[in-house]
């Protein structure tokens, strides 16, 4: 028996400490974040917003190390993998997790909430989210997935004596693992075919064969299902008014943005380095979730009274578009390269954007106490500031020049051009519909913001706490700045590159 | 297939066993269900608790701290199924597998650590 | 050799008689606990099948997180509730959903059991490998190494959350 032990080979992995630097970073903030609240008391408790947002921007500064070094590295035999995709998404995370730290500063603290534990639950996810970028393995993807869900599910009913709040963590929580459950069974058939759970090396098997086998599509439609909950496609999105209209604010912005953001992430991991070879498989799915995502979001969202839950609908309206470039992903490397670059792009655009309008959303909700429409009229009269920051990200939203959104936009019709075949034109066109139908209510609530009348006459200006001004200087600067000179942005996502195969 | 068939051999030591458990166990109360008198009186069918009548039903809510301590179980039921792999390889890993044990049960032992500051392990 | 595969067999049958036996007693029983105890059957069952595809880490960790530690944390939770924990006739869904319930019971038995009729039929197990937990621990200390240790941060999360989401303030 001990003969055989000795007989089998262990090599010690080779562990890349910078390239690890920015988890470790993060994994090491929340360690002190509990320290601090395990050892201080009720005075010290403003300390852990402070030292999460520290934290999340500290975990930049390998992010910048890694990405001016340049070389991709690669650890665990392909299963993790450092390179510019991952490392500007990481970015795009530490970055939105901080936003969200500034938005929850005074919203945490002026509830009744369990403040230490709250921001430990939000660096929890974050490092979910950045250990997904980078993950190029089943497991690893799974447990990435799981890791930035489940603290998200906790946060979703953080307001405990509220029971929406209930409701919104309970609905999360019950779509969140049921998806994971079909994504589970998903993998797992993968992995019994193709017998390996690296990407890199599912992506040869499954994709050696002319059209597909029925177990190679149940596999890939389960696993992209399952992620099609996170992201909120239609039909898997039912959960999302109800979770977004009854967390806490802050946190409905995370899921919109940072979550959302981490679902595409995977999405694109698996398409691009797993599933690559059997686009026969992903693309009419995608196709049919994308337009369906689109236009139900956008047709419900035009009937919303409540702008939170407005922003649900048109965030996924938003998500369907960033599908629409997966439908043609695989028809061409050319095709495949606009796609992943339009899709980066918009999400980077989107985080900021939309982190913008929520923000402007809890600093009127601080003097309105709601977050109805009505509550929004004649906004310019007295807080004209925060009515032109709005105005700004609803047509970023929308996708009207100077604002950033149009070039997110844009990036989306050249990818499904650049397909050059119908169901790309086809698509395209759908996007463009559904642009329009989008106008009607990021319009209308433009109009009631400037031109209606404040609905209970009270004009007294409301005071921006300094951490959701950072906030609103910062995404407002992002939008309006990518929105005028593109080339920014550009910069960092040109040197992208995915694609396992055909390079 | 000699190794596989030694390894269910061993396994058929602990089904063999689990069956005369079972069987014991529901053999005896087949007798005895056999060779009893049957005659049913309502007494008969009331919970015995040390000779006192039993008041209100079996059947009640407890209290949610258990979930709590349920809890603590469950993870460090999930730590233990992580021991048990590296124990086997100990003197192979050597230093490496000790830093990577060390992190791993350091920062669950924080969740414990946690507990205890916040209080949640004391029964008032 | 033929001996000990007829046997294999016979074992996988009866066990899977017994998981699906108690996965419909669980889905039917009227009472909630009686339920969650079916769940040990099934559980049980399926590390059993664990045992016969030689999978040993596999099946203990079955045993020891599923059957010691799930069965009784969903124990904990059923009698935490405020609901009749005893025999409750309400447990039960309108006729409706229970059918629409069965049909798409049927139709994911029928699609997923085809598939994977298809992608393996008629091919031979062949000798099975004895997994040594040796090896899972290998696998786990250089390919997986990253997931490990990310799920203890995982694990810390879900206590802290479960922690301020249950406790009495």
């Amino acid at each position: 028996m001990l003969a055989h032990l000795a007989s089998f080979a262990w090599d010690a992995p080779s562990v890349d400490l910078h390239a690890l630097a920015p988890e470790i970073v993060v994994a090491a903030t929340l360690v002190v974040v509990l320290v601090i609240d395990a050892f201080t008391g009720e005075e010290q408790r403003w300390a852990a917003s402070s030292v999460a947002g520290i934290g999340l921007l500290v975990a930049l500064v390998p992010v910048a190390t890694l990405a001016y070094d340049g070389a991709t590295r690669v650890m665990f035999g392909g299963g993790y993998v450092v390179d510019d995709y991952a490392l500007v998404l990481k970015a795009l995370f530490l970055l939105s997790g901080y936003v969200v730290v500034l938005l929850s500063t005074n919203y945490i603290a002026e509830g009744d909430y369990w403040e230490g534990e709250y921001y430990q639950l939000l660096l929890a996810s974050v490092l979910g989210m950045m250990v997904m970028a980078s993950a190029r393995d089943l497991i690893s993807i799974f447990v990435a997935l799981e890791l930035l869900s489940i603290p998200a599910y906790m946060l979703a009913a953080w307001r405990k004596r509220d029971l929406k709040s209930d409701e919104a963590g309970v609905k999360y929580y019950l779509m969140g693992v049921f998806a994971s459950a079909v994504m589970l069974y998903g993998m797992s058939v993968i992995y019994g075919y193709t017998g390996s759970t690296l990407l890199a090396e599912i992506a040869p098997r499954i994709g050696e064969l002319v059209t597909s086998e029925p177990i190679i599509t149940l596999g890939i439609v389960f696993v992209l299902i399952g992620f099609g909950f996170k992201v909120s496609a239609v039909p898997f999105h039912t959960w999302a008014p109800d979770t977004y209209e009854g967390a806490p604010t802050p946190v409905t912005a995370f899921l919109a943005v940072a979550s959302k953001a981490a679902g595409f992430v995977a999405l694109l991991n698996l398409i691009y380095v797993g599933f690559w070879g059997r686009h026969d498989v992903y693309e009419p799915l995608m196709w049919v979730l994308a337009a369906l995502t689109m236009t139900i979001g956008n047709l419900i969202a035009l009937r919303q009274t409540n702008v939170v839950r407005m922003l649900a609908y048109s965030g996924i309206a938003q998500a369907g578009y960033i599908l629409a470039p997966l439908a043609i992903a695989g028809s061409s490397p050319e095709a495949a390269d606009q796609a992943l670059h339009s899709i980066v792009v918009y999400l980077l655009i989107y985080a900021a954007m939309n982190l913008g309008a929520f923000a402007v959303v809890m600093a009127v909700a601080r003097k309105t106490r709601s977050a109805e429409i009505d509550t929004f009229g004649g906004l310019f009269s007295y807080a004209p500031g925060l009515t032109v920051a709005m105005s700004l990200f609803l047509f970023s939203l929308a996708g009207v020049p100077p604002a950033a959104g149009w070039f997110a936009k844009i990036g989306i019709f050249q990818a499904l051009a650049s397909a050059g075949d119908t169901s790309g034109y086809v698509l395209a066109v759908v996007v463009a519909v559904n642009s329009v139908i989008a106008f009607a209510y990021y319009g209308r609530l433009m109009r009631v913001m400037w031109m209606d009348d404040v609905p209970d006459g009270d004009t007294t200006p409301i005071r921006v706490p300094t951490s959701i001004t950072a906030a609103l200087v910062i995404t407002a600067a992002v939008t309006l700045v990518i929105g005028v000179v593109p080339g920014v942005l550009t910069h960092f996502t040109d040197p992208i590159n995915l694609l396992a195969l055909g390079r | 297939m000699s190794e596989y068939s030694e390894f269910v051999r061993q396994y058929l030591t602990v089904a063999i066993f689990a069956a005369v458990g079972i069987g014991l166990g529901a053999g005896l109360l087949g007798l005895g269900r056999i060779f009893r008198p049957v005659r049913p009186q309502e007494q008969k069918y009331l919970v015995y608790e040390s000779g006192v009548d039993p008041v209100g039903t079996g059947w009640s809510q407890s209290q949610i701290r258990y979930y709590i301590y349920a809890l603590l179980f469950v993870m460090f039921d999930v730590e233990a199924v992580f021991l048990f792999p590296w124990a086997t390889r100990l003197e192979a890993y050597s230093t490496f597998g000790l830093i990577e044990m060390l992190i791993f049960v350091v920062i669950l032992a924080l969740g414990l650590l946690y507990a205890w500051r916040k209080k949640v392990l004391r029964w008032v | 050799m033929f001996g000990l595969l007829v046997a294999q067999n016979i074992a996988f049958y009866v066990i899977a008689a017994l998981i699906v036996f108690g996965a419909l007693r669980v889905v039917t029983c009227k009472n909630l606990v009686h339920a969650a105890l079916w769940l040990v059957l099934v559980l049980a069952g399926v590390a059993g099948q664990y045992i016969l595809l030689a999978a040993e880490f596999v099946a203990v960790t079955q045993v020891l997180v599923y059957l010691g530690a799930i069965v009784v944390l969903f124990l904990f939770g059923i009698m935490l509730t405020r609901a009749k924990t005893g025999h409750d006739l309400e447990l039960d869904n309108p006729t409706p959903a229970k059918v629409g319930a069965g049909v798409i019971g049927v139709l994911l038995l029928g699609v997923m059991g085809y598939a994977l009729w298809d992608a393996w039929r008629g091919q031979e197990l062949g000798d099975i490998v004895v997994q040594r937990t040796a090896e899972v621990s290998d696998s786990l200390f250089s390919t997986y190494l990253l997931p490990f240790e990310v799920i203890s941060v995982l694990l810390l999360a879900a206590l802290i959350g479960a922690i301020v989401l249950a406790r009495r303030d």
